[in-house]
């Protein structure tokens, strides 16, 4: 009898996370046209007019790379969680807490000088990001709770919060009855590169290459990778795996956070529920497909951020946007299957 | 003639190269209790799980009563009366005691669960109600609940792999009462696997004896038999050292003062009044079967636990309270019997776990540079001659000998002062064991103080100066190497110590 067995290869390509990547977005982009053939659209016009709309001019390309900095961030956020091998599925919750810690630090504080209080604010975004996980953190190290549920249950929770403080204490009465939170003064919004492009950005590439660095080159990373690999193993190199998951947890939720607060200056300018498009949740299929590496989050991040600003333009010609979403799941999906082929053989054995 | 319940004859089953077993006579009589003797890897469990149909052998015939079976499988062997009691319990932790019990689908006391469990209850001198979940048990008590499975789901050969490893002596004997009454009174088959000779002797009427694979005595009356004869076939023949242990040891570099380990949750002392000098330039070989205490001692003295009492002295330094970074600065190596989950972690790579040790010096770190670590592994390789695909490689696709040289070569290449390796060849090839064993006496001769601790007795004896003898964590017995033989160690291992 003959069967199919799995092997894991002995060496796995260096690229083969890119590669995948690459086949991956083009199984997606099948997928896509598959579904605009069957509402009789056709697929070319739609894609080159996306493509046009997102990155054809600085305007576009800039909101494009603007939708990108919350993914991006988030997404390193994720990645250096996931160094100790745990899940943070709470990025969205950490964007909402750390528009709100923002915008908390602005009304009760005073500071003449624009570029100061802008970084204090940019720093209580990250402050909030990590007070948000830190219930989870503090569960996970001291009783062993999933990670997974927590980060995830809090999400609700913060944003239960955020409508509380926009339909109460923090409603603005100029609103029209809307439920949103006054926005924040001109002098503290970001100021923008070039075209629209916001200084959010420069941040982002700051972070991208202080995430890299953390991950892959700094004794904190390797101790991150051992305490992630085997707790036995850290213990018996003196490392303190927990204390290790903590700071790790701590500053993956820091990157939501500041996320959140670049969001609330750059583009929203006020707490609303529009603070985050489920920029938490995509976060995580831009990590997951990236096998976590920083740089290309950074990459992915900015494809992901042009694919929603095309997927929002294209309803203009009667096309959902939907279509944005799908191929973001589909290029997940592809890029975890073919990686899966990168990683493993099949081979037939014969069966005794 | 029905004279055997059980016959199995000329068993032989593989493993990938190895020969677990080679024609292998087994035969049990209805209503006795034999015991199975043999070294570890000798082969019980496999023949164990041939029987319970757990495995299917190559060669050979299973009789049950004079009739053959043909692929025993769990379910067959099962409806056939075979039942085992495995090492790690089988037990569902969240369910009831009565759950447990009755949860196979071939119990018999469905409808009168009650009276059976007092009946046997009183047999194990067991006193908690049925009621009770199974984690809230201790291990002697879950190990009464595995026994009484067996009975439940109306096996008349139980077969029990080592049941008395995690007894106290109280408890044992409690045993050895209980599955007397069982044999006599239900005419219960049982076969009884131990290391511990006094147990054999105790509890059975006959006895078989294998090693590497074979069945090296079948059937033996276990009131006939001596001590020293069931030593030297279960182990053999070992040959004293070929190696040159005329140097002269220097300086003591590691004492361990009446150390006491207790098992909190279980309120058992794992380690006993334990003293050891090591002298630069020597290896002193700790001997006796796994689960004796030998694990905790080289974590106590590697830092890792810190829950003890007793001292610990490096280079006549005090670290009984200092963690495993500090004692790693004394220049302390510690090379655990976990190769693959302790020693080095799984799912990192091979760069990522050759610089456990030495990361935190500054000539790695505190920037942990690329060409640097590369380099530092490098050396490992060239020096310790290391197969590895690529530095970037998981660890677990290297072969278990290149594992072994790689955790060796990083705790060796900085000529530790003194050295814990604790079961350093267990499961690799002969080159690769004989590769491990100069690596240790080059250190030796370097001046390193080496603890070793083996269940090998070859190795021991090979390579030591020195052995103690560990037995339910004691040191039972102390020898130099020239008055140490075959039969004062093996007795003191399996616990009879003059």
């Amino acid at each position: 009898m003959n069967n199919l067995k799995l092997f894991k290869r002995q060496t796995v390509n260096e690229l083969s996370t890119f590669y995948s990547f690459l086949i991956g977005f083009l199984i997606a982009i099948f997928i896509g046209s598959i579904i605009l053939l069957i509402q009789d659209k056709s697929p070319i016009d739609t894609f080159s007019l996306m493509l046009r709309l997102s990155v054809g001019s600085i305007n576009s390309l800039s909101a494009s790379l603007n939708k990108a900095i919350p993914l991006i961030l988030a997404g390193l956020g994720i990645s250096i969680i996931n160094s100790v091998k745990l899940w943070n599925i709470g990025a969205e919750g950490q964007i909402f807490l750390g528009a709100i810690a923002v915008n908390f630090i602005y009304i009760n504080t005073q500071i003449n000088s624009p570029s100061i209080h802008i970084f204090v604010l940019l720093v209580a975004g990250f402050v909030g990001g990590s007070l948000c996980i830190l219930i989870p953190a503090i569960t996970k190290v001291v009783f062993g709770v999933n990670e997974i549920i927590t980060t995830l249950l809090t999400n609700y929770i913060v944003f239960g919060v955020t409508i509380f403080l926009i339909n109460g204490p923090w409603k603005d009465p100029k609103s029209l009855n809307f439920p949103a939170a006054a926005y924040v003064g001109e002098e503290v919004f970001l100021p923008t590169i070039i075209g629209k492009l916001s200084f959010g950005f420069l941040i982002c590439i700051l972070f991208t290459i202080l995430a890299h660095y953390l991950k892959n080159k700094s004794v904190f990373g390797f101790e991150m990778r051992i305490a992630g690999g085997s707790a036995m193993t850290a213990v018996y190199a003196g490392i303190n795996a927990k204390q290790k998951a903590f700071i790790a947890m701590l500053i993956g939720g820091g990157f939501a956070g500041l996320a959140g607060a670049i969001e609330l200056l750059s583009q929203t300018h006020r707490v609303s529920t529009g603070i985050s498009q489920g920029f938490g949740y995509t976060a995580i299929i831009v990590a997951a497909i990236t096998g976590m590496r920083p740089l290309g989050i950074f990459l992915v991040g900015s494809l992901f951020g042009a694919l929603s600003i095309g997927g929002s333009v294209i309803q203009t010609i009667g096309v959902s946007a939907y279509i944005a979403d799908i191929i973001q799941a589909s290029t997940l999906f592809g890029a975890l299957i073919i990686q899966f082929f990168f990683t493993y053989q099949i081979k037939k054995v014969e069966n005794d | 003639m029905k004279q055997y319940i059980l016959e199995a004859k000329n068993i032989s089953k593989t493993f990938g190269n190895v020969k677990a077993l080679e024609d292998v006579n087994f035969y049990l009589r209805k209503g006795k209790i034999h015991g199975l003797l043999g070294e570890n890897g000798a082969g019980k469990s496999s023949l164990m799980n041939i029987l319970s149909g757990i495995y299917q052998p190559e060669k050979g015939s299973i009789f049950i009563n004079d009739v053959k079976q043909k692929n025993l499988d769990p379910e067959s062997a099962s409806e056939l009366g075979i039942g085992m009691v495995h090492q790690e319990f089988r037990l569902i932790e969240s369910f009831s005691i009565e759950d447990n019990l009755t949860l196979s689908k071939s119990n018999i006391y469905q409808n009168n669960f009650k009276e059976a469990y007092e009946k046997y209850s009183e047999i194990f001198s067991l006193s908690v109600k049925p009621e009770k979940t199974i984690s809230q048990l201790s291990v002697g008590e879950k190990q009464k609940i595995e026994i009484m499975k067996l009975i439940f789901n109306d096996s008349k050969i139980m077969l029990l792999d080592e049941p008395t490893a995690v007894l106290t002596p109280q408890e044992t004997d409690q045993l050895r009462i209980s599955l007397g009454t069982l044999s006599e009174e239900d005419e219960k088959t049982i076969v009884l696997i131990s290391h511990k000779l006094k147990e054999i002797r105790e509890f059975t009427e006959k006895v078989f004896v294998m090693k590497n694979g074979k069945m090296v005595a079948e059937e033996l009356s276990t009131k006939d038999v001596t001590d020293d004869n069931l030593i030297e076939l279960m182990m053999g023949n070992i040959q004293k050292s070929i190696i040159d242990k005329s140097n002269t040891p220097g300086d003591t570099k590691l004492s361990v003062k009446s150390l006491e380990y207790v098992d909190k949750v279980n309120n058992f002392k794992i380690l006993d009044n334990i003293n050891l000098e090591i002298k630069a330039g020597e290896i002193i070989g700790i001997a006796g079967v796994s689960g004796n205490g030998q694990v905790e001692l080289a974590n106590i003295i590697s830092g890792i636990e810190v829950d003890y009492s007793g001292k610990i002295l490096i280079n006549n330094k005090d670290v009984s309270r200092r963690g495993v970074r500090s004692r790693k600065k004394l220049n302390l190596s510690y090379i655990p019997e976990n190769r693959l989950g302790v020693g080095l972690a799984p799912g990192v790579s091979v760069l990522d776990n050759s610089i456990v040790r030495d990361y935190f010096k500054t000539r790695l770190g505190p920037h942990l540079s690329r060409s640097k670590t590369e380099n530092y592994l490098e050396s490992l390789i060239n020096k310790f001659s290391i197969k590895a695909p690529n530095s970037k490689a998981e660890i677990s696709t290297l072969s278990g000998g290149n594992m072994q040289k790689l955790l060796m070569g990083r705790e060796l290449i900085s000529n530790p002062e003194v050295i814990i390796a604790s079961q350093p060849t267990r499961g690799l090839d002969v080159n690769a064991v004989e590769a491990i064993h100069n690596l240790l006496v080059e250190q030796r001769d370097k001046g390193s103080a080496i603890l070793m601790i083996s269940e090998d007795l070859d190795e021991l004896f090979k390579l030591s100066n020195r052995i103690h003898v560990m037995f339910e964590g004691k040191i039972v017995k102390s020898l130099n190497i020239d008055d140490a033989d075959i039969n004062n160690v093996g007795l003191a291992m399996a616990g009879i110590i003059e």
